[in-house]
């Protein structure tokens, strides 16, 4: 069913179709989350937030077009953003609004546990361990640092195209020996 | 779907771009690749938080581990030089700053050589030529599992001209 559908099918009140639109939808707002907010918890205040006022508003008809939910749920995670950027007690004030008002779902209803890859430890880690000096250097200052090719290129005095190459070359490695590509 | 390199540049926020990021949340393929960006990036700094990596890193990131109230033992070492050296179990990293003349050099590598039979050598090793130093970070976990030893450490620059020596360091490892 497409994304469209289901929204259409929440605004019925079809539960079903909520819990699968969550399913679908909340995943690219924790990613959303993670690259604007550089915090896994603020993620996961962004996903119950966000997620929660669109099942609310699709229930309520109030979402103009139901065919375009993804554009919706892209433009409240913006916003939210936004709003959290503005500071932790101005979070605290809309986690305090929302989570409880979920429309009647238990905690754990409203906060499903959106899922998580879990890359095996000690595989990554031999695989970290087989790359070029300079490419573990470079994803360590990435994701550990989080720097990006600029950043990364002032400390290591590189070039930031040639970090750019350095960094893409490593994850293409990681991913063949992680079996993912 | 976007070229895995596009979705690598948006993560770090390289791309600014709107209309990426419309297409990323309705592409469901995308989201995919980003997860598993995400759990990789995920993986990197459990495994390197916990000492699972040894790395070559810029004095900048050591100096970031230090304002993070992680607890470094450092040992600047001059070429020629040995230093005595451990790890405790309040330690957190275990930082061997290599003192070199790094101008002009345009390749680096660490050729290790330890007593009780490890032996590497770290090709090309990131450095900055202006910083006079090479910040060489070993594995806490595996420095923790082995018994006392010496290792030697050389750096060597690669050039058009050959190999030249820059500079020898002895380590004297006791476990603490």
């Amino acid at each position: 069913m497409e994304d469209a559908e289901l929204a259409a099918a929440v605004a019925r009140g079809d539960t079903g179709a909520e819990a699968e639109l969550y399913r679908r939808l909340a995943p690219r707002v924790r990613l959303y989350g993670l690259r604007h907010l550089r915090d896994r918890h603020a993620a996961a205040d962004l996903v119950q937030h966000v997620m929660m006022t669109t099942l609310e508003r699709l229930r309520a008809g109030g979402v103009r077009e139901p065919g375009k939910i993804a554009s919706f749920v892209l433009g409240m995670s913006r916003m939210t953003v936004l709003e959290m950027r503005r500071g932790a007690a101005r979070r605290a004030d809309l986690l305090e609004k929302w989570v409880p008002a979920a429309a009647g779902m238990t905690d754990e209803e409203a906060a499903p546990e959106v899922e998580t890859r879990v890359m095996e430890e000690a595989r990554l880690a031999e695989c970290l361990q087989k790359l070029a000096e300079r490419e573990r250097s470079v994803l360590v200052l990435s994701f550990y640092g989080d720097k990006s090719a600029d950043e990364a290129g002032r400390e290591l005095a590189l070039a930031p195209g040639n970090v750019r190459v350095i960094r893409h070359r490593a994850l293409e490695k990681m991913r063949g020996c992680m079996g993912l590509a | 779907m976007r070229p895995f390199a596009e979705l690598v540049e948006y993560w770090f926020g390289e791309r600014e771009d709107e209309a990426l990021e419309e297409h990323l949340f309705g592409c469901a393929e995308c989201t995919a690749r980003l997860e598993e960006l995400a759990a990789l990036g995920a993986g990197i700094r459990s495994a390197f938080r916990r000492g699972a990596l040894h790395a070559v890193l810029p004095r900048a990131f050591v100096e970031r581990l230090e304002r993070e109230g992680l607890k470094l033992r450092q040992y600047r070492v001059a070429a020629g030089e040995s230093v005595n050296c451990t790890i405790t179990g309040e330690d957190d990293f275990v930082v061997s700053r290599l003192q070199a003349p790094l101008g002009g050099v345009a390749r680096l590598d660490l050729v290790l050589q330890a007593s009780d039979g490890e032996a590497h050598t770290l090709h090309d090793v990131p450095f900055d030529p202006a910083a006079g130093e090479v910040l060489v970070i070993p594995s806490p976990e595996r420095l923790r599992a082995r018994g006392p030893f010496t290792e030697r450490a050389r750096l060597v620059s690669v050039g058009a001209g050959g190999a030249r020596d820059l500079g020898e360091y002895t380590f004297v490892h006791k476990p603490s």
